[in-house]
């Protein structure tokens, strides 16, 4: 065989692979080369990009940033965070909280509550009316709150955020229909009786489960409403196709008034979402870990774009108190002062993320800016775990943590050294995807867990009594302590403010103190926003954030 | 042609047969499992009186059996999937629509890229058959064959986007865009050596053929010989046989592709469910792809009988 042929053979071949190459290289619009920063360049312009992307660039008023596509836009069943950042938008409630999470009136204008706090009064605002320009009635906040909690409508959370209306409870377990502590007194007045004076109650209702929808609507469409759905809030949901799209349309007959904003439009199709920023595709968005060091040098361009703000949200290790070792406070103790928690701050998490003073965040109210934690000392925690009853026998123990297949964290690889180091102790790691590790949770098979909460409204009943009072149904550490709940007994109902912050930082106080939890730290938002989007902030809970920004691009 | 259409009526009639056995396996398996979707959706809203209502809204208390029952007839009856957990206001096939099509681009991109290598590759070996270059690209390929897809992804990513910084090391930008390139190429190298395997195989029995004798005897050149007489008639049988092969290693390819890179195709989209417990939508998944195999499967026979009457006449069991 020639070899001319060879050559001939291997040509077409080298040939047919260079040309597949700058055919690919062709269709991505020349960004092939240089580095990771501008690789997806001209990627946008390509006609058969997702829609999502030509937007024209004259276009005022509009505000472009990433998503995901929403699991469910119904306000009563959603329970996740990413559909509950829409659903803020599109549907409201009674009361909502601003920025600084004040209580404000929505469809309600006013309310009154009764001398012994048992009775709220609500009168709702003449102007409020669905996106449909149907005006809002009190029967309307009937049908919403009777569907939320009726158990066809299948809401994990309606028993959770209304059930402390009188008669809730027999709606949501199918003993009755209707809610016999909510009374219609007109169309635009209507009166909640209360089991007790829970001074929080009005703070639930800021929670999607409570929020309106529209019965007629749903009732001629009971399965897909939510497609188009008829809300109260400030945006109407224009489009939505999945995994490409979703835009966000002014309602300017919104009982508030006509938002600033007119449009909001979330590119669902997925991404480095940091590139879109830099192109200009977006005008927002979140910072992972991997990019706070560009962001946070001050020599970076999109240093001057870079904004953080803390969340109502708090990341922490939890004991199952009622199994070896951590049965003994003292072995919790130790647990707690082994960690460096400043020091994995400021290595593993850049200093992104504040430590955790306490269990309560800023913003909640009771919240104080002294340190209630174990501070860091070795010293005194090999001394404690000497003490403890489990000195010398020492279980096997293990951490458990949500996320499966991937690598541990590192921050849970540095608290685990830690113990290692200072304690001697061998802590395991065990990772466990979600389904499963909320599963054990639930039923206490784990010794250890590295978790967090996030605040539903900014009240320390929220955290403090859901998840510590001894026979809440959430009380992963199956902490008991009669002192404790006899506090947070006296709390839910005590109608001075004053004194029941009080006792909510004594039990808070007391409960670092007893290491019920190490609370690790406050989580925190990192974003990039363009310097011509006013008014955007960062809310700290997921609140509707649009209706005040302005764009001039 | 009476025989093939009765063939293709008795293969067809498996394919029902195999998509019950499969749909109740896979119902089975996953609400055997541990964990439900109610469960791991309420996140951190942990009421398990909650969790039990809402489990008898959709009768996941009844007895799996019992479940399996309603959720045949359902399907049967008004060819209902069911409900998703998760996409609460979306039908199954409009979640997953969006998703196919993703994975069958990337499934496309693939293919072609496996094609366009391994064949030169395999004619290029037959023509070395005797020299060092024969066993040498084969090995090349065959080495690439065995590593996992699981493992040339992380590799890939580490050369191309974490040492060479010429590729994104993840996501989706499109399906026209360069994060599409790693994920092709970690499907494709693995099949490389398959059909590279076949074409030298395929393209040694044409180099012996009586035609072949005749274009050289007629003074073509070697080009011409081996470019129109014999890839031409080697090719054919390589690419209908592979087809339905390379369906398959494309689909178990893609799930971990799709998951380890973030494409948003039916593979992560069923890692997803399946992480999120959401059970009618892991069924609807592993149904489709149940069938992409087996109508795959039936085309390559088919091609073969077409193309080789000695496969018809012996039933279709011939196979390469």
């Amino acid at each position: 065989m020639s070899n001319r042929l060879t050559l001939a053979i291997a040509g077409v071949a080298a040939v047919l692979i260079i040309v597949l190459a700058v055919v690919l290289i062709l269709v991505v619009g020349g960004g092939g080369g240089g580095d990771k920063k501008t690789v997806a360049d001209g990627g946008s312009s390509t006609p058969a990009a997702p829609a999502a992307k030509t937007s024209s660039p004259a276009a005022s008023g509009e505000l472009r940033l990433r998503g995901s596509d929403p699991l469910v836009l119904d306000p009563a069943v959603a329970e996740d965070a990413g559909s509950a950042a829409y659903i803020v938008e599109i549907f409201s409630g009674l009361v909502r909280l601003d920025k600084d999470l004040k209580l404000q009136p929505d469809v309600a204008e006013r309310w009154e509550v009764s001398a012994d706090g048992l009775t709220y009064t609500f009168h709702l605002n003449k102007n409020a009316t669905f996106q449909d320009g149907r005006p809002v009635t009190t029967d309307d906040v009937k049908y919403s709150w009777e569907r939320a909690l009726n158990p066809d409508t299948g809401s994990i959370t309606a028993e959770n955020f209304l059930g402390d209306i009188v008669g809730a409870k027999d709606v949501s377990r199918g003993r009755a229909t209707e809610i016999s502590g909510l009374k219609i007194i007109d169309d635009l007045t209507l009166s909640v009786t209360l089991d007790a004076p829970k001074p929080y109650f009005l703070y639930k209702l800021t929670y999607p489960t409570g929020f309106l929808v529209d019965q007629r609507q749903i009732k001629a469409n009971p399965k897909r409403w939510t497609q188009q759905p008829n809300g109260t809030g400030p945006y109407k949901l224009a489009k939505w196709k999945l995994g490409e799209q979703l835009v966000l349309q002014s309602y300017d007959n919104n009982v508030l008034g006509a938002p600033k904003l007119k449009t909001v439009t979330y590119d669902l199709s997925g991404g480095s979402a940091l590139v879109d920023y830099e192109d200009g595709n977006i005008d927002l968005t979140g910072v992972g870990l991997d990019d706070l060091d560009r962001v946070q040098d001050p020599n970076d361009k999109l240093n001057k774009e870079y904004v953080q703000t803390p969340n109502e949200a708090i990341d922490y290790i939890g004991f199952n108190t009622n199994v070896k070792p951590f049965d003994d406070p003292k072995v919790r103790q130790a647990f707690a002062m082994a960690v460096d928690r400043k020091k994995i701050a400021e290595v593993v998490l850049k200093g992104a993320i504040p430590v955790a003073n306490g269990i309560l965040m800023p913003g909640v109210p009771g919240y104080t800016q002294d340190d209630k934690t174990y501070a860091y000392d070795p010293q005194k925690a090999k001394q404690l775990l000497a003490e403890s009853k489990y000195a010398g026998n020492m279980p096997e123990i293990t951490l458990a943590e949500s996320g499966a297949g991937a690598t541990v964290g590192p921050t849970t690889e540095a608290i685990v050294q830690n113990w290692k180091d200072n304690l001697g102790v061998d802590v395991k790691i065990q990772q466990a995807e979600d389904a499963t590790f909320f599963s054990d949770l639930d039923q206490g098979r784990y010794q250890m867990f590295h978790i967090g909460w996030v605040m539903d409204y900014p009240d320390p009943e929220d955290l403090l009594d859901i998840l510590f009072y001894s026979t809440s149904r959430q009380n992963n550490s199956r902490y008991s302590n009669p002192d404790i709940d006899k506090k947070l007994e006296a709390a839910r109902t005590e109608q001075d403010t004053e004194k029941r912050l009080a006792i909510y930082r004594d039990v808070e106080k007391q409960l670092v103190q007893d290491a019920a939890w190490i609370p690790m730290f406050f989580e925190t938002t990192h974003a990039l926003v363009k310097p011509y989007v006013k008014g955007f902030e960062f809310p700290p809970m997921i609140i509707e954030r649009f209706r005040d920004v302005e764009v001039n691009r | 042609m009476e025989g093939l259409a009765g063939y293709i009526l008795r293969r067809l009639l498996f394919l029902p047969l195999t998509l019950l056995v499969v749909s109740f396996a896979t119902f089975y398996i996953t609400r055997w499992g541990p964990g439900d979707p109610i469960s791991v959706y309420s996140g951190q809203y942990r009421d398990p009186e909650a969790f039990a209502r809402v489990r008898h809204k959709y009768g996941l208390d009844k007895p799996i059996i019992e479940q399996y029952g309603i959720y045949m007839k359902g399907l049967l009856l008004h060819g209902d999937l069911g409900e998703s957990y998760r996409y609460r206001d979306r039908t199954i096939p409009e979640v997953l629509r969006p998703k196919i099509w993703v994975s069958v681009r990337l499934g496309l991109y693939a293919f072609i890229l496996t094609f366009l290598i391994g064949i030169p590759t395999g004619v290029f070996a037959a023509v070395k058959q005797g020299s060092w270059l024969d066993p040498f690209v084969i090995s090349v390929f065959l080495f690439f064959q065995s590593i996992p897809v699981l493992v040339t992804v992380p590799m890939l990513v580490l050369l191309f986007a974490a040492k060479l910084h010429w590729l994104p090391a993840g996501g989706f930008d499109g399906l026209f865009s360069t994060s599409m390139i790693i994920p092709t190429l970690a499907l494709s190298l693995g099949g490389i050596a398959g059909v590279a395997r076949l074409a030298r195989a395929t393209t040694l029995g044409t180099l012996g053929e009586d035609f072949v004798r005749t274009a050289r005897a007629k003074g073509l050149d070697e080009f011409t010989v081996i470019g129109r007489h014999v890839v031409r008639n080697s090719v054919v049988p390589v690419m209908t046989t592979l087809i339905g092969l390379s369906v398959v290693g494309l689909l178990e390819g893609a799930l971990f592709t799709e998951t380890l890179l973030g494409i948003p195709g039916v593979g992560l989209f069923l890692y997803e469910s399946v992480k999120g417990r959401d059970y009618n939508v892991i069924l609807a998944s592993v149904l489709l792809v149940t069938t992409a195999f087996v109508i795959a499967n039936l085309v390559v026979d088919l091609a073969l009988i077409v193309i080789d009457p000695r496969v018809r006449d012996s039933g279709g069991s011939v196979r390469a």
